[in-house]
């Protein structure tokens, strides 16, 4: 604001050194997380239960053949994910055959670029209403916003997986940069331009993982409070090239498209899992949460409401009922936590940039007004928080390795104990069951022994089937890719699965060698592993016992 | 509402929400009243749709007094 007093150079001084040393730290994750993505897309097995899995959907397609198939015959194979993450990487399956490395890059890479669009928009918001903003301290805030968002401990623990939801994201956040002023362009045909574009990155999303229909619904809210009509015929369009891509993939696969995206998805909700995962993004976020929730009551209040404001609410709270269903995990908040990011960075930058105007109401006289005088003294005190705000995140939301070159010693200088597989240090801990239990690097045994269990398997002769709960013993074997227990299991739950001929099989021992790491299969085949083999090894691998099976007798 | 200049101001957006909240609160009674065969008692999903249907009608009431200010 042009007409605010000039605040004294010291203060601005200590601004700037915290503001450094908030960055700092933020940078010092970003690190930790570049580090982490490089290791595991050197890693050639699968890190995270499932990834094997999505290779195997990106391989089916690459060769022109379905993922959504019958999973009640042999290989009892099926996905319940939506194709475009697949659909992305195989290029690069033609190239390069079946590989992990180029499906994490990719999702790493759509990382950065949804915490680039995540600082860009932070400081493109500043300047529409602040045109006089400081470019210095608009430009840390924007930059500390998309360190955030990779700094949050779930972020950064999936963010180099080879998983569908890390791109989904990236195609939600960019919807959602490009129709946040689509009302206010006055020539019709770029607003026609934009809301297409809009509305097929939230298909892309949509169809890469269906929780992008949370961020649609808030797009569609917003779209609705600024004009009805125009939200009622994009919505309806929108609404029919989703519905006709569904049918299309619905018939083209017999109807099994619908079983394993939509029946599949039809899960138990567990109150505790919801509640803890809860408090879980509760404990690692709040520092920026408040701000966050305190620029949304500004907008609703004092401003109008944004696409942004609107986004966090409908992605937080479908969010949080969604991570209560067996199966989801925290990375369901992934999303509400880049909403939070750019919010909170809106309401910190207009704080250092001392951009705060309130309308006459009636709230204005009852909460604003009563401090007037006290303004500038709480300005400052403001501004001066501003930059701990990011620092109280930064240790919030502290992970590291705690062995390593640079790492050991900064582990050592603070005290941080490795508290997860590997020695690695997480500020979420191992307390609820839902949070995923990666993050940690990789080393050189995990390798060693992931090729041990690939020797066992060839030790099998080529004639004898072997059946792997994880797809990248089968890849590194040759060997087909038998079942995705997952979703066998899921299906069993709700009683769409048959396991009669998995079952027939596991009787007369067509497995030379069953390899497990979670039992993730319907109790019927669990059963009827345990009573037709037995356990001859385990192998430990990645903080996982891996069982090894033989047909007994 | 449905021309192309049509935009919710915060008091038509505030009876908007007090509208859905309450057909909300009385649609999550009635699948207790017309579903009749259920166990008694209000269910956890329902708590929480009750708790956001409320919540939208007392953001609906602060919301009619701000008057014509564009939403």
């Amino acid at each position: 604001m042009t007409n605010n007093p000039p605040i004294s150079r010291p203060i601005l001084a200590i601004i700037h050194a915290l503001m450094l040393i908030a960055l700092a730290w933020l940078l010092f994750h970003f690190v930790v997380y570049v580090v982490y993505a490089t290791n595991l897309i050197q890693f050639p097995f699968d890190y995270d239960q499932g990834e094997g899995f999505e290779l195997h959907d990106v391989m089916l397609l690459s060769q022109f053949q379905t993922p959504y198939a019958d999973i009640e015959s042999f290989p009892f194979y099926g996905s319940i994910y939506p194709p475009m993450y697949h659909v992305f990487l195989v290029p690069f399956a033609w190239l390069f055959g079946a590989e992990y490395w180029y499906g994490r890059l990719f999702s790493f890479i759509t990382t950065l670029i949804t915490a680039i669009t995540i600082g860009w928009v932070v400081y493109k918001e500043t300047y529409r209403a602040i045109p006089h903003a400081d470019k210095t301290l608009t430009r840390m805030i924007a930059l500390a916003s998309g360190l955030a968002f990779l700094s949050s401990n779930i972020v950064y623990h999936i963010g180099p997986l080879f998983r569908q939801h890390i791109s989904m994201f990236m195609f939600e956040t960019l919807a959602v940069a490009v129709l946040a002023h689509v009302s206010e362009i006055e020539s019709t045909p770029r607003r026609r331009r934009m809301l297409l574009l809009g509305f097929g990155l939230l298909i892309i999303g949509g169809y890469t993982k269906q929780l992008a229909a949370f961020t649609a619904i808030g797009v569609l809210i917003f779209l609705f409070i600024r004009n009805p009509r125009r939200a009622i015929v994009w919505g309806f369009g929108f609404a029919a090239v989703g519905a006709g891509i569904f049918v299309l993939l619905t018939v083209s696969t017999d109807g099994h498209w619908w079983t394993q995206t939509i029946t599949a998805n039809v899960k138990d909700f567990l109150t505790d899992q919801a509640i803890g995962l809860a408090r879980l993004f509760a404990n690692l976020h709040l520092a920026l949460f408040i701000p966050a929730v305190l620029y949304l009551v500004y907008e609703v209040y004092f401003d109008r409401i944004s696409i942004y404001s609107i986004w966090l609410v409908c992605t937080l709270v479908l969010s949080a009922l969604a991570a209560g269903t067996w199966g989801a995990g925290d990375s369901y908040y992934a999303t509400a936590i880049g909403a939070m990011c750019i919010l909170s960075g809106i309401f910190l930058s207009k704080t250092v940039n001392r951009g705060w105007q309130f309308r006459q109401n009636y709230l204005r006289q009852m909460i604003v007004a009563p401090f007037s005088k006290l303004a500038p003294a709480i300005t400052i005190i403001l501004m001066l928080l501003t930059p701990i705000v990011y620092i109280v995140y930064a240790r919030a939301t502290l992970h590291m390795p705690t062995t390593g070159a640079g790492f050991s010693q900064i582990a050592e200088l603070f005290g941080i104990e490795a508290n997860a597989d590997n020695g690695f240090y997480d500020s979420a801990g191992r307390l609820v069951g839902a949070y995923a239990d990666i993050g940690h690097l990789t080393t050189e045994q995990d390798v060693i022994n992931g090729d041990l269990i690939v020797a066992r398997i060839n030790e099998v002769p080529t004639d004898k089937l072997v059946l792997s709960e994880e797809a990248a013993f089968s890849f590194a074997t040759d060997r087909e890719v038998i079942t995705n227990p997952v979703v066998l299991y899921i299906l069993d739950q709700v009683g769409h699965y048959d396991s009669s001929e998995l079952v027939t099989m596991l009787e007369e021992q067509a497995f030379g060698l069953i390899i497990l790491r979670a039992r993730f299969y319907p109790p019927p085949v669990n059963i009827a592993i345990d009573t037709y083999y037995e356990m001859v090894e385990v192998i430990p691998m990645n903080g996982f016992d891996y069982q090894l099976l033989r047909p007994k007798n | 509402m449905l021309n192309n200049q049509f935009t919710f101001t915060k008091k038509t957006l505030g009876i908007l929400c007090v509208a859905i909240g309450t057909l909300g609160t009385i649609a999550i009674f009635a699948v207790d009243i017309i579903d009749v065969g259920r166990e008694g008692g209000i269910g956890p999903i329902q708590a929480i749709g009750l708790v956001i249907m409320i919540s939208l009608i007392l953001l609906g009431i602060t919301l009619i007094p701000l008057g014509d200010d564009p939403a």
